[in-house]
């Protein structure tokens, strides 16, 4: 038995220079703040977004006819690893760049790619995922948001929670039940909802660091066009669980602590304390691992493959890390300590939002289930 | 894989399955010396099988997998130059823990599919479930970490890279020896069934070389001593092109 196989990732040639020039522009427009580094892709910030965007940093795989600069994939993948580990606020155009986009433009009718994929490369426009309802957490399956046929229109009638962004976002996709009376996986169909269309509105839900990144969104009598029908009709749950092998595959699985590891090692290098030195090693194993890991999910994606197991495995591993991070360093740093003080400020942020890292993109529960089904358990 | 690697694994794989964990010296020695294998690292120009550390990974893992009763890596190793013999030990081990660990994976998935209670495969419930992925993440871990330091050597120098291999492998093989055990029950536990022969090499096997405390002293020291800043900038210059 071999879970996963790796083979060495063929790390372009242009990946120095690209690392430089992403360096280079998070040190001029990225934030200093640390606390606000850390878990940086939920943490939206349209400026910095347009930066990127104008410097051929959103979108880069995406055909040039749509605005984008046919880069290839591993090249993407080395600018993302650099926004995150340098902890820049790319929480605006996250979900544009990384699935929604590519979702437009691999189902998008022409009408929806002209109107959206060029502005999400211009870090313009931005989008939120409109899955999980109030009665639809891990059971996605059981959605009860309808669209009903109107002559030419849809209605969308329902309600979507947890939205992360809605309030910067300028559509949403979502997943609805299209035929009356379906149930389960069966009868389900993706919108493009643009957030100004009326019937739209947006209550912030504000989390428990007080922080505001995710939504109710109601949607009552929307009216949309039949060009809002992204794919083909009733093909909802296909196209969504493919988009959700997107939104689990990243770097930003195991990367949202990283400014916290950081700060520890600049901590250790004044400490000198032998346990601290012994938890960097640690970590640092892991982060060596998790990235070799990651990329490798990259490089098979790269290649056409769907590495859906692999990818499966890297979420869970890597939110552990990420969710291990702030524990162990609560643990064994003494934050009596006034030299501790940036580092006790990261750890207390994280130990609150962690929990959400084996939540967000499918819970923990959820993730093992799909590795279990993937040995042959289920 | 290239065809000398999938070529050498075809050799491997049958063998160690035959030779197994009580396999004797006299019975392994010559088949080992008629493949070429103890001169796996040797250059082919010094008359070796002229194998890169890709190669040698191929065949420590095998060894791994099949739980085999004699040290090969080692006396691959011995021939190895341009070497700390304590480094490329510390790979080796971690190469085998994670073919090792696969090993018992497979074992203890077959086994829950097979063994019934309650009236159903033990597989189909939910906590087993959950534990198996759990063991299946640690493995995946310690196979892509030997696959990163094999690389590493192959590059040059890869110290670095070692040392997070073989911690990260020691790490696994707490949860995989546990998860592997606790599934099978009371026949686990058994001399007659085979999962020993995989556990206890693999508890052996996370002191050898390097426990835990060693290598994250040693990394930590390291990462500790280059700073915050160079952290992110080294581990991505490890692996790029132009700083090959
Ligand atoms: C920060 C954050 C951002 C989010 N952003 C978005 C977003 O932008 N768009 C969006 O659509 N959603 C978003 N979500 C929602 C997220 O996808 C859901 O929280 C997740 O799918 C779980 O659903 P739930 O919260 O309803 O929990 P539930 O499904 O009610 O689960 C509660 C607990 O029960 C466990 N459980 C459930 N079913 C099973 C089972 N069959 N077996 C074993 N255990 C089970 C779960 O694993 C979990 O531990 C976000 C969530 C968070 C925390």
């Amino acid at each position: 038995m071999q879970t996963f196989v790796t083979e060495a990732v063929d790390w372009p040639n242009t990946a120095p220079a690209l690392r430089e020039q992403v360096r280079a522009l998070v040190a001029e427009h990225g934030t200093r703040d640390p606390v606000r580094r850390a878990n940086s892709w939920t943490k939206p910030a349209p400026e910095f977004s347009r930066k990127l965007g104008e410097a051929g940093l959103l979108g880069m795989t995406w055909p040039t006819e749509y605005g984008g600069q046919e880069r290839s994939q591993l090249e993407r993948y080395v600018v993302i690893e650099e926004l995150l580990a340098a902890g820049a606020p790319v929480g605006a155009h996250w979900i544009a760049d990384r699935q929604s986009g590519p979702l437009l433009l691999r189902l998008g009718n022409e009408e929806l790619k002209r109107r959206w994929v060029p502005a999400i490369a211009r870090g313009e426009a931005f989008a939120c995922i409109g899955l999980s309802e109030p009665g639809s957490g891990s059971d996605l399956a059981s959605v009860r948001t309808t669209a009903r046929r109107d002559g030419d229109e849809w209605i969308i009638e329902g309600q979507k929670v947890w939205t992360t962004g809605a309030h910067v976002s300028h559509f949403m996709i979502a997943l609805v039940r299209s035929e009356a009376g379906s149930e389960r996986q069966a009868g389900l169909s993706q919108f493009v909802i643009p957030m100004d269309t009326p019937g739209v509105s947006v209550k912030p839900i504000i989390d428990l660091t007080g922080a505001h990144e995710f939504n109710e969104v109601f949607l009552e009598g929307v009216r949309l066009p039949a060009s809002a029908l992204l794919g083909n009709e009733g093909e909802g749950w296909k196209q969504a669980t493919a988009e959700l092998s997107l939104e689990r595959s990243g770097p930003e699985r195991y990367l949202s602590s990283m400014v916290l590891f950081l700060e520890l090692v600049r901590h250790a290098g004044t400490a000198s304390d032998p346990a601290l030195e012994e938890l960097v090693g640690r970590l640092a194993a892991e982060a060596w691992t998790l990235r070799l890991m990651s990329a490798s999910v990259a490089a098979k994606l790269a290649r056409g493959e769907d590495p859906a197991l692999e990818a499966t495995i890297v979420k869970d591993l890597g939110n552990s890390y990420e969710q291990a991070i702030p524990q162990l360093v609560q643990a064994a740093v003494d934050f009596g300590d006034a030299e501790a003080e940036v580092l006790r400020a990261v750890c207390f942020y994280l130990l609150q939002v962690s929990p959400s890292f084996s939540l967000r993109g499918g819970t923990r529960e959820i993730v093992k289930g799909i590795i279990a089904r993937g040995l042959g358990l289920r | 894989m290239n065809d000398t690697r999938r070529m050498l694994a075809e050799m491997a794989d049958p063998l160690f399955a035959e030779l197994g964990p009580d396999a004797s010296e006299e019975r392994a020695l010559p088949q080992f010396e008629e493949l070429g294998l103890p001169l796996l690292l040797v250059p082919e120009a010094e008359g070796g099988f002229g194998g890169d550390w890709l190669d040698a990974l191929t065949v420590f893992r095998l060894a791994g997998y099949h739980a085999l009763g004699i040290d090969l890596p080692a006396l691959v190793v011995e021939r190895a130059e341009s070497i700390e013999r304590e480094l490329a030990m510390a790979f080796a081990r971690a190469a085998q823990i994670a073919g090792a660990l696969d090993a018992a994976l497979g074992l203890a998935v077959g086994y829950v599919n097979e063994r019934q209670q309650f009236g159903r495969p033990l597989g189909k419930f939910q906590a087993v479930q959950q534990s198996l992925a759990t063991f299946a993440c640690e493995a995946a871990a310690a196979n892509c970490a030997a696959m990163g330091a094999a690389q590493a050597l192959n590059r040059g120098a890869a110290e670095f890279e070692i040392a997070a291999a073989k911690l990260r492998a020691n790490r696994a093989v707490e949860i995989g020896t546990t998860v592997a055990h606790q599934v099978h029950g009371a026949i686990g536990f058994t001399q007659e069934y085979a999962l020993h022969h995989l556990t206890r090499r693999l508890w052996q096997w996370r002191s050898e070389y390097g426990n835990d405390a060693h290598w994250s002293r040693r990394l930590g020291s390291a990462v500790t001593a280059r700073g915050a800043d160079r952290f992110w900038p080294d581990l991505t210059a490890r692996t790029d092109p132009a700083c090959r």
